[in-house]
């Protein structure tokens, strides 16, 4: 194995080292990230469900650099699929860690102990509003994989300046991001995958927890910031 | 498992190119092995021409069936699929070559009372190559990737033996049907177009894609062949060298110069340096470089007990090591 870091998911950990101190920069003078509970991430492998607040691209940057400062740990991201069609975006994501959302891949990144982060949101609802999660896939696979699922609000600059989903927020902001205590789910076994009360109450549940999380955070930042 | 009684009669299509010969002489050097027998209208090499009987026919000739019936063999690998077109064979000849030939052999295995085994020769390109395709296709994920609606004619027609083959399963349960899956295999002498990509002084590549590939050495290629004759295992199986590699690193590691051509233009440039002796590259291919594959191989290393010499890296260093030294 002379990869070293790298893996055969086309991660590039040269590339992701230079990478660091430019997201490193944003998130200490563009956005002055504000992390809790980072250290709550389980060892070995766990799925991050986040909403989304200034786009994919952005929030994942941030929350990677939060585990990577605070655990040390290397992030991959599902999501972002209509970006691997053109050239550039999709070398450079897949070298950065983000692949193709699906259950396949997610399943097989945490059999081999990966940290993986996906968001379930089917459709953004509008600046602090997490919006339904769909099928509730996430829980399916996580419960398959016998891993928690980690809820993780982010508290973004709500308006996006600019559409589409490379847009910079163009104004600099004060960010929160929230990792909350890990859900174990390993009590009801990878059968309960097909089980869909259970998925769908546990994914409501996880969405609720959210949406909480971020109005709290949202309410911390303007009574600390101003 | 263990399989049933070993194959002592084997019949083997396509026995004149390289994987027909190759499992031939595997064969040959068997003493289980008693007789082999080999369709094929090409002359095979020398060294395996004279110990084998060899039928010279089409796959696609009727009288075939006839003659395969009287051969009386037990055990059968199909390995005449051209999988890709080569000069003076037309993409539309491949379908007619790959899926009547298929069907007249099945159609013969099906009345043929003493065959145990059928190992077939199938590809990985029944997956093709997708921006947001699984990472590491499992054997399940083939109707996934066949549903898309760019999924190419060989595709279709790689999806169109492998149901034959399940066809042949059902109606005799007493046959062992293996198709492997291989991922493109590589090799110093071997002629394939990634093979031949990959040895030309200067590469073309797609401008901003760098995918993740994944193949298999030639050796590797028959050995799991003669492997999956001993240890059948129904259905199909992906075989690849373990692990992935980018394009650009494995271009690297051959000591050859990439030239990136915007994708739009891809085909053109790659068709115009097509009479400078680059392989004429068919859509897979064309797909292959842009976005890549790769295959879970589980299967492979579990139940069907195969372990490749080389891993994906390994093989690319092994022709990069054997074209230098011919050079």
């Amino acid at each position: 194995m002379s990869a070293g870091r790298d893996d055969y998911w086309g991660y590039d950990a040269r590339f992701a080292d230079v990478l660091a101190p430019v997201l490193g920069a944003l998130y200490d003078h563009w956005w002055h990230v504000r992390v809790t509970g980072p250290e709550r991430l389980p060892a070995g492998g766990a799925l991050i469900v986040a909403n989304r607040s200034a786009g994919e691209p952005w929030d994942g940057a941030m929350i990677a650099t939060a585990v990577r400062r605070h655990g040390g740990r290397e992030l991959r991201a599902l999501g972002l699929d209509a970006l691997f069609s053109l050239p550039w975006a999709g070398t450079v994501l897949r070298r950065a860690g983000v692949l193709p959302s699906g259950a396949d891949n997610a399943q097989r990144l945490l059999a081999e102990g990966h940290l993986v982060l996906v968001w379930p949101e089917e459709s953004s609802a509008g600046p602090y509003t997490v919006g339904r999660f769909g099928r509730g896939e996430f829980v399916e696979v996580a419960l398959r994989a016998g891993v928690p699922l980690v809820p993780c609000a982010v508290v973004a600059d709500g308006r996006l300046p600019l559409p589409g989903p490379l847009a910079l927020p163009a104004l600099p902001s004060r960010w929160r991001i929230e990792l909350c205590p890990p859900v174990d789910l390993s009590a009801y076994g990878p059968e309960a995958a097909s089980d869909r009360r259970l998925v769908l109450e546990v994914s409501d549940a996880i969405r609720e927890q959210l949406q909480a999380k971020v109005h709290e955070n949202l309410i911390r930042r303007e009574r600390t910031d101003r | 498992m263990g399989g049933p009684d070993p194959a002592r009669r084997i019949l083997i299509t396509g026995v004149a190119n390289f994987w027909g010969a190759g499992v031939a002489r595997a064969l040959l050097a068997d003493p289980a092995v008693e007789h082999v027998v080999g369709i094929d209208t090409r002359t095979p090499p020398p060294d395996v021409a004279g110990r084998i009987t060899l039928l010279d026919a089409d796959l696609r000739a009727p009288e075939l069936r006839t003659r395969v019936r009287a051969s009386a063999v037990d055990a059968v690998v199909h390995t005449d699929i051209p999988q890709f077109p080569e000069p003076g064979r037309a993409a539309r000849q491949l379908h007619d070559v790959t899926v009547m030939g298929t069907l007249q052999l099945l159609a013969a295995i099906g009345d043929l009372p003493t065959v145990r085994t059928l190992v077939v020769r199938g590809s990985a390109s029944i997956y093709g190559s997708a921006p947001t395709a699984p990472a590491f296709f499992g054997e399940a994920m083939a109707r996934d990737a066949l549903a898309l609606e760019h999924a190419t004619r060989f595709q279709r027609d790689l999806a169109e033996i492998e149901k034959l083959v399940e066809g042949l399963a059902r109606r005799r349960p007493d046959v062992a049907c293996c198709v492997l899956r291989a991922q493109p295999v590589i090799g110093a002498t071997l002629d394939t177009p990634i093979t031949r990509l990959l040895r030309a002084p200067v590469v073309p590549v797609m401008m901003g894609f760098d995918p993740r590939v994944q193949v298999l050495h030639e050796e590797d290629s028959v050995a799991v062949l003669a492997h999956a004759l001993r240890n059948p295992v129904p259905g199909a199986v992906n075989v690849a060298g373990a692990g992935t590699i980018a394009l650009s690193a494995a271009i690297r590691s051959m000591g050859r110069m990439a030239l990136p051509v915007a994708h739009p233009l891809f085909r053109t440039v790659a068709g115009a340096m097509g009479r400078l002796g680059l392989p004429a590259m068919s859509d897979d291919t064309v797909r292959y470089l842009r976005y890549g594959r790769g295959v879970a191989t589980d299967r492979m290393t579990g139940e069907l007990g195969f372990a490749p010499r080389f891993d994906t890296r390994a093989a690319i260093a092994a022709v990069a090591g054997a074209l230098e030294q011919a050079a």
